[in-house]
Parts: structure tokens; C-alpha cells; sequence
């Protein structure tokens, strides 16, 4: 009997032993296809060209972020430069990712958050290169103050000033203290005469907005910062506002870019896409769960926000959009977004030619068949690309046809 | 895996009847399939299946809330299913649970990268909002509940279903 219960014994633990390896297989094997620094290993990969054709890349991967350009648009990069001098608890929030901006000069600007503490609050860290990407001054915080701040943007000034925004929770602190109830975040902003290397005292654009999604970005005009974000409206419904500041450091008011009614006490974790026309068109693209639509919609607007199209839905319903994105250049309009029919992701594209009143029909340029990143379109002022990184197929940059 | 547990129960039950090995808090890993092999274990029977995660503000508020309905609910099969969109824990899920009177609950843990694939098996509509809740009836009926669930409307639903089954 004692022989038997040990029998017993030792069977279950080396079931628990398999049962837990397993699981840390299983963690293990997350969103990356290996755990190093290199670009292979990356869950986010975001792209900007320099206005010499040069591709550079910021991406999170082991804990770090690293950059590195391409002369030959992807085929091969220099020497990975890493921002981060030690693995970091870097943001893995789905639409959190390293921003890049890189101006006329050279000079490269970078911000990314990381978790501070358990509770995941959020710290945004900001850098610059001055020597073309072969080295970044030390990690600085964007903005003093200790809350929480997520989901950095950063955007290109046509003076060469670096426009910022994020999430930012510190006004949650006042209202604790007066006993009031406090719901989302903050829309913070600022900017950076330098290149990104000291930001302004940031301000509040727009407060109360949802904590949990990215934020769409692009210009009107020199000066004219264009956030599109997912808010709070009365009631807890998350639909989308856009915001047009009069100035870098005057915002403007919050429009309504559809009424979806997404009421919702959830983090939806799917940030919109913003992108503005050399004639001044908006473009916006989003996703909603909302009682008057759901799925992912497009919509533009020729009046600065004040009055939107109507929404347009975007792909497959019975294929689950999603990670929408839009970007304007000098031949029209590109706009696309993931679909996965059970197997395989898909990315699909479709383009406009009229400032988005009509479009193509969507096609699928790339698929995959395990975990993949958002796909993000980058110009590089001729053409338009696909920037996708997979966790099977690695990293992709696919010029897309004009769709003509 | 599940082949190794099942050759392990099977081997202590039969020869101890004190349940020695009981794992109060395992939690499942859960991937490709796991969902039909889960409603299958719980056809024909009222199952409450929550999605859930530690990173979700809500679901700090709901989850111990949930573990008092699972103690005045016995009739009804509690499922918990941690779907963060960030890597799910072990650690950080179980100490969650535990504390939140859920640690005896069916609980499961995404284990599988392609988060996608998983999500697409469950719902396709479903885009990984949590929390999120399914009251499945007896007959295969599903309620879906987006984001907090309301504790009356569970109840509700509960007393239903005992009263279905009279």
C-alpha cells in the first residue's frame, strides 16, 4: 500500500511538473517568437521614414527597446541601437507601442511608457538621437508628474518641434482627495522645441477619456495638432471625439466623430487612426461595439471634425476586424486593417483617389498564421507601405498599389 | 496533459479516498479547443462563464463579488477564464481568485500566443472586452453581458434556471 500511494505520488507530481512546464511554455510563448533583443523577436515594430529614404524602425523586443534604419526599405538594417540600457517592464498594453519621429535634419525623437508599478501605472519615457540613430541621450520622463501617464504619440511640427500627447491619470488625484468620483484619463499634451529632448510642461487637452486606447494624431496645418481619441461622453459611452488645436498649446474643442453609443465599463483596448489630406480632408477610422453600430467604420470630415460622413464599415463582419489604420500621401488615400477567418490573419487594403468618398475593393496583401502586431501604413513622401510585424514570418515592408 | 492527470486521479482515487491531492486553485491552460472541451463538461447544466483579468479596473470591483454568487449559487457551474490582453500570470490570476472567494471555481488562464485564434473560437464578434460574461441555460441558451454584470440580473437568471428545472 505505501509502494502504491508513492506510485501515486510521484505520478501526479510529475504531472504537475509537466502541467506547470506547460504553462511557462505557454507564457513563454506569448506575443514574441523569441525573447533577444533583435528585430525577429519584436511584439511592436513602428516605422518612419527620414526624409533621405532611410526606413527606421523602433521596436520592443527582450524587454528593450532598440532602432535601426534601412537603406534598401527593409531588405537589411545597421547595427540595432538600443534605447533602453537595461530590460525594462515595458507597456504591453495591446495598442501601446514605441513612437518614432524623425525630422529634416536627422534628428530622431522616440517615447515609449513603461509600467512603474504593480498597479500598471504608466511612466512616459522620451529620447533623442543627434547623430543620425548611432546613439540616444539618456531615457528622460516626459512630464514630471507621478500618476500614470500611457500611450504616448508623437508627431513632426512643420517647424521641426515635436507635438506630443498621451493618457495621463494625475487628475484622478484631486478628486480622490474631495471624495468625487473620477472615470478615464486625462488627454495630456505638449511639445519639444529641441527634437525631443525636453518637452514644455505638459497640459490638459481634453479630461476624462477613455484610459486604454491609442491616440490618432496628424497635422491640419503647421501648428494645427489633430487629436482623434476615444472619450467619455455622458452615460460611460466610449465613441470617438477629435480635437483641432488653434495652436500647439491651444486646444481646441471636442467634436464627435460618431455616435456609435458604445456604453461599456470595459477597456476596449482598440485606439483609433487619424490622418489628414494635403486639401485638408480628416480621415478617421475606428472601432465601436456601439448599440447604433459595430465593428470597424471609416469617416471623413472637410470641415475641421465639425460634421463627419457616415460611417462606413470596413470588412468582413463574419471575419472580426479589427486595428484599423489610415494614411494619406501624394497619390490618395490607403486605409487597413486585420481580419482573421479562424486559420489566418489577414491584412487588408483598400485606397481612394477623391479624398475617401469612394474606394477600392478591399484586397488581402500579406497573411499569417500566428500572433501578429497592428498593421501600420509609413509614406515615404512617394509611396505608401504596410509595416506588420509577425511573430512567424518576422518583420514586412510591402509598398501598396495605388489601387488604379 | 490532461491524459497524465486523469491516470493520476485515477491512481489515487483508487487508492486513497481522502483527497490529499486536491489543487484547490489550479488553474487550466486554456488553448486551441479548450472552449468546446469546456462546454461540453457543463451541457445541460446552468454555467456562468466570466472573462477576466488582472490588469481590468473593473474586474478588481466585480470578481469578489462573482465569489459570493458562487457561494449562494451551488446549482450554478462558475467558469472563470483570465483573457487579459496583456500576458496573463499565473501567479497574479490565482492570487486574484483566491482572494476574491474564486480560488474552487473551473479556472482557466489563456495559454496560447495567438490570442486571435482563441477569441475567434469563443466569439468571433469578440474582440477581447473585458469583463465579459455568458450565462449559458441548460439547453445551450447564451446570454452574453458586456463589460461588469450587474449581481440582480445574475441572480435573476439563476432562480430561473432552478425554476426551469422543477
Amino acid at each position: 500500500m505505501l509502494r502504491m500511494s508513492l506510485l501515486a505520488t510521484l505520478a501526479f507530481s510529475l504531472c504537475q511538473t509537466a502541467a506547470q512546464a506547460q504553462m511557462s511554455h505557454h507564457q513563454h510563448a506569448s506575443e514574441a517568437a523569441c525573447e533577444e533583443l533583435e528585430l525577429r523577436c519584436a511584439s511592436k515594430v513602428t516605422p518612419a521614414f527620414a526624409s533621405d529614404g532611410t526606413l527606421w524602425l523602433a521596436w520592443m523586443a527582450g524587454g528593450q527597446i532598440s532602432v535601426a534604419g534601412s537603406k534598401d526599405q527593409g531588405r537589411s538594417f545597421s547595427a540595432p541601437v538600443q534605447v533602453t540600457k537595461e530590460k525594462l517592464k515595458l507597456d504591453w498594453g495591446p495598442d501601446a507601442r514605441p513612437q518614432i519621429v524623425v525630422e529634416k535634419s536627422g534628428g530622431i525623437a522616440l517615447a515609449f511608457s513603461i509600467f512603474r508599478d504593480k498597479a500598471f501605472n504608466g511612466q512616459v519615457l522620451a529620447t533623442r538621437s543627434s547623430d543620425g540613430g548611432q546613439s540616444f541621450a539618456e531615457l528622460r520622463p516626459i512630464t514630471s508628474d507621478n500618476e500614470s501617464q500611457r500611450f504616448a504619440t508623437l508627431g513632426l511640427d512643420a517647424d521641426g518641434s515635436v507635438f506630443a500627447a498621451w493618457i495621463d491619470k494625475r487628475n484622478r488625484v484631486p478628486a480622490q482627495q474631495e471624495g468625487r468620483k473620477y472615470e478615464g484619463a486625462g488627454l495630456f499634451f505638449s511639445s519639444s522645441k529641441d527634437g525631443g529632448a525636453v518637452y514644455a510642461e505638459a497640459r490638459l487637452a481634453s479630461d476624462n477619456t477613455c484610459e486604454c486606447c491609442r491616440i490618432g494624431l496628424a497635422f491640419a496645418g503647421p501648428g494645427r495638432p489633430v487629436v482623434v481619441f476615444r472619450n467619455l461622453f455622458e452615460g460611460g459611452v466610449r465613441d470617438h471625439a477629435v480635437m483641432t488645436f488653434a495652436d500647439p498649446a491651444t486646444p481646441g474643442e471636442v467634436r464627435r466623430v460618431s455616435n456609435d453609443d458604445w456604453q461599456i465599463s470595459a477597456c476596449p483596448h482598440h485606439g483609433p487612426s487619424l490622418s489628414i489630406s494635403a486639401a485638408g480632408t480628416y480621415h478617421v477610422s475606428w472601432y465601436t461595439n456601439g448599440k447604433a453600430r459595430k465593428g470597424l467604420f471609416y469617416a471623413r470630415s472637410q470641415d475641421e471634425g465639425r460634421t463627419f460622413s457616415d460611417p462606413l464599415p470596413l470588412g468582413r463582419a463574419d471575419r472580426n476586424p479589427t486595428r484599423p489604420y489610415v494614411l494619406t500621401g501624394p497619390h490618395g488615400a490607403t486605409m487597413v486593417w486585420k481580419e482573421f477567418d479562424g486559420e489566418k490573419t489577414s491584412v487588408n487594403a483598400m485606397t481612394s483617389h477623391d479624398e475617401g468618398k469612394s474606394w477600392s475593393t478591399p484586397v488581402a496583401i500579406a497573411t499569417t498564421t500566428d500572433t501578429s502586431d497592428h498593421p501600420l501604413l509609413v509614406s515615404d513622401g512617394h509611396k505608401t507601405y504596410l509595416s506588420w510585424m509577425t511573430k512567424a514570418d518576422g518583420y514586412r515592408l510591402l509598398p501598396i498599389g495605388d489601387g488604379s | 496533459m490532461k491524459r497524465c492527470l486523469l491516470a493520476a486521479i485515477f491512481l489515487i482515487a483508487s487508492l486513497v479516498a481522502a483527497p490529499a491531492a486536491e489543487t484547490p486553485s489550479e488553474l487550466k491552460p486554456f488553448v486551441r479547443g479548450s472552449w468546446q472541451q469546456m462546454l461540453r463538461s457543463h451541457a445541460g447544466r446552468p454555467t456562468l462563464v466570466h472573462f477576466w483579468g488582472v490588469t481590468c479596473g473593473p474586474c478588481k470591483v466585480e470578481l469578489p463579488l462573482l465569489g459570493k454568487f458562487m457561494k449562494d449559487n451551488a446549482e450554478v457551474d462558475v467558469v472563470m477564464i483570465s483573457a487579459d490582453l496583456v500576458p496573463n500570470l499565473p501567479g497574479a490570476a490565482r492570487a486574484m481568485l483566491e482572494k476574491a472567494g474564486l480560488g474552487t471555481a473551473e479556472n482557466w488562464l489563456f495559454a496560447d500566443g495567438f490570442v486571435e485564434r482563441l477569441r475567434f473560437e469563443i466569439d468571433p464578434a469578440w474582440q477581447g472586452e473585458i469583463p465579459r460574461t455568458l450565462l449559458i441555460a441548460r439547453d445551450g441558451t447564451v446570454t452574453t453581458i458586456e463589460g461588469s454584470a450587474e449581481i440582480p440580473d445574475l441572480e435573476k437568471w439563476s432562480a430561473q434556471q432552478k425554476a426551469a428545472a422543477k
